[in-house]
C-alpha cells in the first residue's frame, strides 16, 4: 500500500443546536416514555413492538438500560448452516478441463451460504432476546470490516464479534487480529520477515484504534515488522505463529523500543489516549449522532478508559446520558438498511423474515459479510439516493400487503375507526412524528377517500386499507431516520 | 415490481396527475469552462469488465515471441489474431468491435494500471472506481465529478448506473445518482396523492412536526426525486424506438437502455454499465472468448443504434476492469490475478488508434506487466476533453491527457 493515507467521511451531518458538555454525559433524569423508550430501542437494537415500546416507556431509565446491557444467554438461538469449503478441497482433485466447473461448484455453494448466512442474521436480530448483543455485532462488523469468500471464516468472525460484543475491546483487537477471514482480506498471513506487509498494520492504526495523524509512516513499517510470522493453513483454518517467518530485531513503535511482537502493537496503541478517543467517536457516531464535538468524545473517551477498554460499562453511561435522551440525539441518524428491515417486521410484530428481506436490504445499499471497503458503511447522506429510496418504499409496500401483515399481531391493534386508527397508527410506527397535514392522508385514506363509493371502514377493507395506510406512514420521512 | 399491479393504486384516489412543469426532462448540459472543449449534449458509458479481463489476449502482442513462450496453451496464434499491426491485434472473437476500430472510432490505450497495484478484486475494483490508490474513499471520480460540476438538483437523471446497486463509481457527497436495473424496475409500487407530497415538502418547516434531523431535509429532498423519477422515467424514454438488434445478453439489454436514455435527452452526463465476470483462473479461452463475443456485438449494436439517432458523436465510451491478469498461464489452463492491461475509448468523438506504450514482457514485475499509462491519465481526459470540466479537484492531483479525443 501506498504512503499516504486517509478516511473521508463526507455526506455525514452534526445536529443543529449546542452540546452542554458538562451535564451530557450525566444520567438522564427524566421518566421514559414511549417516544424515548422506542428511540433507545431503535439505538441499543432494531426497533421494538407497540407491546415493548409500551413496556420499556413504564420502565426507569436504569431499569431499561440494565435489561439491554446485561443481556440473557444466546447459547441456544439457532445457528446458520454454513458451507464448509475445507471439506470439499477434494473435488478439485480431478483432471484440469473439469476443474473450472468444480471450482465454479465450490463458489456457487460459498455464495449461497452467504445469502443463508444473510437471512440466518437478519432473523436472529428479530428475535433474539438480546438485541444489544446483535447490534453491538453489526457496529464491530463494520468497525473491524472483512470480506472474504469463505463462508466458514466469516462466519467465525461473525462469532467473534458477537462474542465480545460488549466485552473488551483491547481483548477483540488481539482476537480479530489472528481472525482467519481478518487474515486473508488483510493480508497479515502474508506478512514475513523477509517481505514484510504493512496492510493490516496501517489498517489497524487508520481504521480501527487511531486514526489517520495519530502514528507516523516510520511507525506503520515498524508495527508490520512486529506483526510479521502469523500464518494462516486456508485448507483446515489453523492459525499459527511462524517464528522464523517473525523479524525478531528491535522496533520502535509509537516511541518506545523493545523486541515487539504484534501483541506488543496492540497493547501500546491502547495505552495512548488518542485510542479510547478513536473509540468513542466512531460509537458516538454510531449510537448518538454523526460528527461528535471533542468534549462529548472526551467525556465518553473517559469512560472508557477508567474502565480498561470494558465496553458494557460505556455503553450503559451513553444510553443513560442526558445527550442520548436530548433533541438534538432523537431522530439524529438515517437507518441503514438493516435497520430499516428488520425494525419494519419488528414494528409490525412479524417474528420471521421472508427469503426476499435479504434483496431489499441488498439493494437499499448494505449487503451483510460484504461492506464496500475496510473503512465500512459510511452511512449519514451516503444512505440516501432515489434508487435506495425507491426501494425502501417498495419493501414498506410489499409487507404491507402481503400475506404476512394478516398473520401479524399488528392488525389486531388498529381500532376500527378510522380517526382511532390514525393515532395508533402514526402513534406506534412513528412515535407521532408527522406533521397534521400528513395524519390528515392517512386518515382520509382510512376512510376511503377516492374509492368508487365511499365505503365505511369495515372489516371487508379494514385489511387492505390497514395495509395502504401503514406503508404510507412508513415511506414518510421520520421513518427513515433512526 | 411493477407499476400499476399494486392494490393501493392510488392512495386516497386523489388522481395523480404528472407535473409538466417539470424542466428535469431538458437535455440540460453544463456550462463549459472558459478554455475548455464544451460537454453540451455529451455522454460518458463506462462498461465495467468485472473480473479482470486478460490484456493479452484481447490486445494480443502476436509480434512477440515471448508472449507464445510464456503462454504455450492459452496464446492466440498469428493466423487466428486480427491484426491491427505487425506487433498487435485483437481477439478473433472481437470481429464486429473490429470493424468499429476499422472505421476509425475505437482508441485502445495500452499497459494502463497505477503503481503499487492490489491484487484483490475487492480493492483493486475500489481503486478504479474511487481513483485513489493511496487511502480509502467513499466517493467515485465520476460522483466527485457530478458534486464539481453542480449540475441542476432537477435534473434527476444526470447520472443513471444502470445496475442493481449504486457502484462505487457514482458516489458522492452531494449529488443524487439513481440505480436503474431495467426500465421497468425503476417504479414506486404505491404512488401518493399530491397533496401528500406536499404535506412532506412543508414538513420541513412545519413547527407542528415534532421533531427535526439534519437530514430531515435531505430525506425529504430524496422522497421527492423517487416519486417524481419513478413516476416521469418511463413516459421520458417510452418513446424511443430502438434501432438495432441487440444481442440477448446482460450487457446487450443494458445498452439498449442507456441508448435508450441518450436518445430520450434527459441531460444524462454518465451512464454506468457492467459486464461479468472475466475471472478466468481455470479454462480461460472458452470464457474470456464468450466474454469478449458479448462485448463486442452488444458495443457494434449500441453505436449502429447511437448511429441511427444521430446520436454516435454524442456518446463516448470507455471501458475498465480491476486488472489484467498474470502474463504466464497457470496450470488449470487459466491466469491469475495480474497488474495493467489496456483499455477501450469508442465512439464518434475519438481519434482512433494505439495509444500508450505497450508493457515490456522481457520487463516484468513479480511476473506481471508493469503499467506504462496511469489510469487517471485516462480518466483526465475524459473529465477534460469529453465532459469539459478540470481534472485536479476530482482526482486529486494533475494528470497529463492524452490526445485521444477530436
Amino acid at each position: 500500500m501506498a504512503s499516504q493515507t486517509r478516511v473521508d467521511f463526507g455526506g455525514i451531518l452534526r445536529p443543529p443546536g449546542q452540546l452542554d458538555a458538562t451535564t451530557a454525559l450525566q444520567p438522564y433524569r427524566g421518566p421514559l416514555d414511549e417516544r424515548s423508550a422506542a428511540h433507545l430501542l431503535r439505538r441499543a437494537g432494531f426497533g421494538g413492538t407497540p407491546d415493548e415500546v409500551r413496556r420499556y416507556a413504564a420502565m426507569s431509565v436504569d431499569a431499561a438500560v440494565e435489561s439491554l446491557v446485561r443481556f440473557p444467554s444466546t447459547a441456544n438461538l439457532p445457528q446458520p448452516d454454513v458451507y464448509d469449503r475445507r471439506a470439499h478441497l477434494g473435488e478439485l482433485r480431478v483432471p484440469v478441463d473439469e476443474r473450472r466447473d468444480a471450482l465454479k461448484e465450490i463458489l456457487r455453494n460459498e455464495r449461497e451460504s452467504l445469502r443463508g448466512m444473510r437471512l440466518w442474521w437478519l432473523n436472529r436480530m428479530l428475535t433474539t432476546p438480546a438485541p444489544l448483543q446483535e447490534k453491538m455485532t453489526l457496529f464491530w462488523h463494520g468497525h473491524f470490516t472483512s470480506y472474504v469468500n469463505y463462508a466458514v471464516y466469516t462466519y467465525f468472525q461473525n462469532q467473534l464479534f458477537r462474542y465480545y460484543a460488549l466485552g473488551n475491546v483491547r481483548t477483540l483487537t488481539h482476537a480479530v487480529s489472528r481472525d482467519p477471514a481478518m487474515l486473508i482480506y488483510l493480508n497479515n498471513d502474508k506478512n514475513v520477515a523477509e517481505h514484510p506487509n504493512e496492510n493490516y498494520a496501517r489498517e489497524l492504526m487508520e481504521l480501527f484504534t487511531l486514526g489517520i495523524g495519530h502514528y507516523t509512516e516510520q511507525d506503520v513499517r515498524e508495527a508490520a515488522r512486529a506483526w510479521t510470522g502469523w500464518r494462516l493453513n486456508k485448507a483446515t483454518g489453523v492459525v499459527r505463529f511462524a517464528p522464523r517467518q517473525h523479524d525478531d530485531g528491535s522496533k520502535t513503535f509509537l516511541g518506545q523500543t523493545g523486541n515487539f511482537m504484534g501483541d506488543d502493537v496492540v497493547d501500546i496503541i491502547f495505552a495512548q489516549p488518542q485510542c479510547a478517543r478513536f473509540l468513542a467517536t466512531s460509537l458516538l457516531n454510531y449510537f448518538v449522532y454523526n460528527d461528535p464535538e471533542p468534549e462529548l468524545v472526551d467525556a465518553v473517551a473517559d469512560v472508557m478508559r477508567r474502565n480498561n477498554y470494558e465496553i458494557a460499562p460505556v455503553m450503559s453511561a451513553i444510553f443513560r446520558s442526558n445527550v442520548f435522551y436530548s433533541p438534538r440525539a432523537y431522530r439524529a441518524l438515517v437507518k441503514s438498511p438493516v435497520e430499516f428491515v428488520v425494525g419494519t417486521y419488528k414494528a409490525l410484530g412479524i417474528t420471521e423474515l421472508p427469503d426476499d428481506a435479504v434483496g431489499f436490504a441488498n439493494r437499499m445499499g448494505q449487503i451483510l459479510f460484504q461492506p464496500p471497503n475496510v473503512a465500512g458503511w459510511p452511512g449519514g447522506q451516503n444512505w440516501l439516493t432515489s434508487g435506495t429510496m425507491i426501494v425502501r418504499q417498495n419493501f414498506v409496500a410489499s409487507v404491507a400487503n402481503s400475506q404476512t401483515l394478516a398473520s401479524s399481531s399488528w392488525l389486531g391493534q388498529v381500532p376500527m375507526q378510522p380517526d382511532k386508527a390514525t393515532h395508533a397508527i402514526v402513534g406506534t410506527l412513528l412515535q407521532g412524528d408527522a406533521a397534521p397535514a400528513s395524519r390528515v392522508e392517512v386518515q382520509a385514506l382510512l376512510s376511503g377517500a377516492g374509492t368508487s363509493a365511499l365505503m365505511m371502514l369495515s372489516g371487508e377493507n379494514f385489511q387492505q386499507r390497514v395495509g395502504a395506510a401503514t406503508a404510507l406512514a412508513m415511506g414518510m420521512p421520520a421513518y427513515q431516520l433512526n | 415490481m411493477k407499476r400499476g399491479n399494486f392494490v393501493l393504486g392510488t392512495i386516497s384516489g386523489l388522481a395523480v396527475s404528472a407535473n409538466t412543469n417539470h424542466v428535469f426532462a431538458r437535455a440540460l448540459a453544463a456550462a463549459p469552462l472558459p478554455g475548455l472543449p464544451g460537454g453540451q449534449n455529451r455522454c460518458l458509458v463506462l462498461v465495467n469488465l468485472q473480473g479482470g479481463n486478460d490484456g493479452l489476449n484481447c490486445v494480443v502482442p502476436h509480434g512477440d515471441g515471448r508472449y507464445y513462450q510464456l503462454r504455450p496453451t492459452l496464446a492466440i496464434s498469428q493466423s487466428e489474431v486480427l491484426a491491427i499491426n505487425a506487433q498487435i491485434g485483437l481477439n478473433p472473437k472481437l470481429r464486429a468491435f473490429k470493424a468499429l476500430y476499422d472505421k476509425g472510432l475505437v482508441a485502445i490505450v495500452q499497459g494502463v494500471g497505477y503503481p503499487n497495484p492490489s491484487y484483490s478484486h475487492f480493492r483493486s475494483t475500489e481503486i478504479w472506481q474511487t481513483a485513489s490508490p493511496d487511502h480509502y474513499e467513499h466517493t467515485g471520480w465520476l460522483g466527485r465529478y457530478f458534486d464539481d460540476a453542480g449540475l441542476p438538483e432537477n435534473d434527476l437523471f444526470k447520472g443513471v448506473a444502470i445496475a442493481q446497486t449504486l457502484p462505487e463509481v457514482l458516489a458522492s457527497n452531494r449529488t443524487d445518482i439513481p440505480a436503474i436495473p431495467g426500465p421497468d424496475q425503476y417504479g414506486l409500487a404505491l404512488d401518493r396523492s399530491p397533496s401528500l407530497r406536499a404535506a412532506f415538502g412543508r414538513d420541513a418547516h412545519d413547527t407542528r412536526l415534532p421533531f427535526s434531523s439534519p437530514y430531515l431535509a435531505r430525506v425529504m429532498e430524496i422522497e421527492d426525486h423517487a416519486q417524481r423519477g419513478s413516476e416521469e422515467l418511463p413516459k421520458l424514454i417510452g418513446g424511443y424506438q430502438t434501432k438495432a438488434t441487440y444481442p440477448s445478453t446482460p450487457l446487450g439489454r443494458s445498452l439498449a437502455l442507456a441508448a435508450q436514455i441518450v436518445g430520450s435527452n434527459l441531460g444524462t452526463k454518465v451512464i454506468y454499465v457492467e459486464h461479468a465476470s472475466f475471472d478466468t483462473h481455470v479454462n480461460q479461452r472458452p470464457v474470456q472468448d464468450r466474454m469478449l463475443e458479448q462485448f463486442s456485438n452488444a458495443i457494434a449494436a449500441f453505436y449502429d443504434d447511437l448511429a441511427a439517432h444521430g446520436n454516435d458523436r454524442r456518446v463516448l465510451t470507455l471501458t475498465f476492469s480491476e486488472f489484467g491478469r498474470r502474463i504466464e498461464e497457470n496450470a488449470s489452463h487459466g491466469t491469475d490475478h495480474g497488474q495493467a492491461s489496456p483499455l477501450f475509448l469508442i465512439g464518434g468523438g475519438v481519434k482512433g488508434g494505439i495509444y500508450g506504450n505497450a508493457p515490456d514482457l522481457g520487463n516484468l514485475d513479480e511476473g506481471n506487466l508493469r503499467f506504462t499509462t496511469d489510469f487517471r491519465s485516462v480518466y483526465a481526459t475524459v473529465l477534460e476533453r469529453w465532459l469539459g470540466r478540470p481534472s485536479a479537484p476530482v482526482l486529486a492531483g494533475s494528470f497529463a491527457s492524452l490526445p485521444i479525443l477530436a
